[in-house]
């Protein structure tokens, strides 16, 4: 792949790390806590930012360890099973997330165990200190790792083809585009919006938000394998 | 006459009806959707009472009985903070 198409593949893989919402609803938790309990507009500030470098930060960690990892088993120019078995994870990811992502009831439940949840909505609901929130916002990234698994390979595999220089650029996209969602949520608590209507537009999107992920999953899918597999297969691209 | 309720909680423990617990969550859902003190504390009283007429003569409840009922008469002062309040459980 041309740098180009490269870090547009890697655009893409984190659109669809964003469209997957655990972060999202703990920081909604997060932030529903802080201004119930009367925490001055400062510390939810604090918290809440917090929260977001520290999902930025494990984002950060975990593509460059994915990488890293690929790139001593295989070396950078990697075998098309590699390929075309990361191809068969997002397609698997991709009709995991449209059955088991969202819970058929009412509100935003995801697919985590009901007891996992429920700690993680409390944990969430004792943070009181920057340090705490930090530590929420990247575990609620490692929380996610069973859905953003493939589109952090996928992007890990493009990633180690680049020049150095372009790796670095690579990882910050990522990490700026998968951090969209939460940077949106963010902004609104901190410009006054109200969490009901956040909570609402969610609960009401949730089913579009569910078939744009997989979408996205399928499309990346068909994308790598046409371009890396059989464009390699029939004389390249 | 003080009221002597047994609330059943999720756990399958029971622990008596405190209408401070029941005031400070109102308080708390109202203060989340931007309603200022002063109104969520007269919200949280007025949904308290509420819930303390229908908890008459009923020695055992839920505590998910006493979210819907609460939820139920805070709808009329504030569905935004209502809604909220419902979905407590169900954000993640």
């Amino acid at each position: 792949m041309g740098i180009p198409i490269s870090l547009a593949t890697i655009a893409f893989a984190a659109l669809i790390h964003a469209s997957f919402q655990l972060s999202v609803s703990v920081l909604t938790i997060l932030s529903g806590h802080s201004i119930g309990a009367e925490h001055s507009q400062e510390k939810l500030f604090r918290l809440t930012t917090s929260f977001l470098f520290g999902a930025g930060l494990m984002t950060i960690l975990l593509l460059a360890s994915i990488s890293f990892i690929i790139l001593n088993i295989f070396g950078s120019n990697t075998p098309q099973i590699v390929w075309a078995g990361s191809c068969g994870l997002l397609f698997g990811v991709a009709v995991s997330v449209w059955m088991f992502y969202y819970r058929r009831e009412k509100g935003t439940m995801l697919w985590i165990p009901r007891n996992i949840a429920k700690f993680l909505a409390d944990r969430t609901r004792k943070t009181k200190t920057s340090s705490e929130s930090f530590s929420l916002g990247m575990s609620s990234i490692v929380g996610e790792i069973l859905f953003i698994i493939a589109p952090l390979i996928i992007s890990g595999l493009v990633l180690i083809q680049l020049p150095p220089v372009w790796q670095f650029v690579g990882v910050i996209i990522y990490t700026i585009i998968s951090l969209l969602s939460l940077t949106i949520v963010w902004v609104l608590i901190g410009s006054g919006h109200t969490l009901g209507r956040i909570q609402k537009w969610r609960e009401d999107n949730k089913y579009f938000l569910q078939f744009t992920a997989g979408a996205g999953l399928i499309i990346l899918s068909f994308f790598v394998y046409v371009y890396e597999i059989l464009g390699n297969t029939v004389g390249g691209i | 006459m003080s009221l002597v309720v047994d609330i059943i909680k999720n756990s399958g423990t029971s622990e008596r009806f405190d209408r401070n617990k029941l005031h400070k969550s109102i308080v708390a859902v109202c203060l989340s959707v931007r309603v200022p003190q002063g109104q969520a504390e007269s919200i949280a009283h007025s949904v308290c009472d509420a819930v303390i007429v229908w908890l008459q003569d009923r020695p055992e409840v839920t505590s998910q009985d006493i979210r819907t009922v609460a939820g139920k008469y805070l709808k009329r002062f504030h569905p935004e903070a209502a809604y909220l309040y419902e979905q407590h459980h169900k954000i993640i």
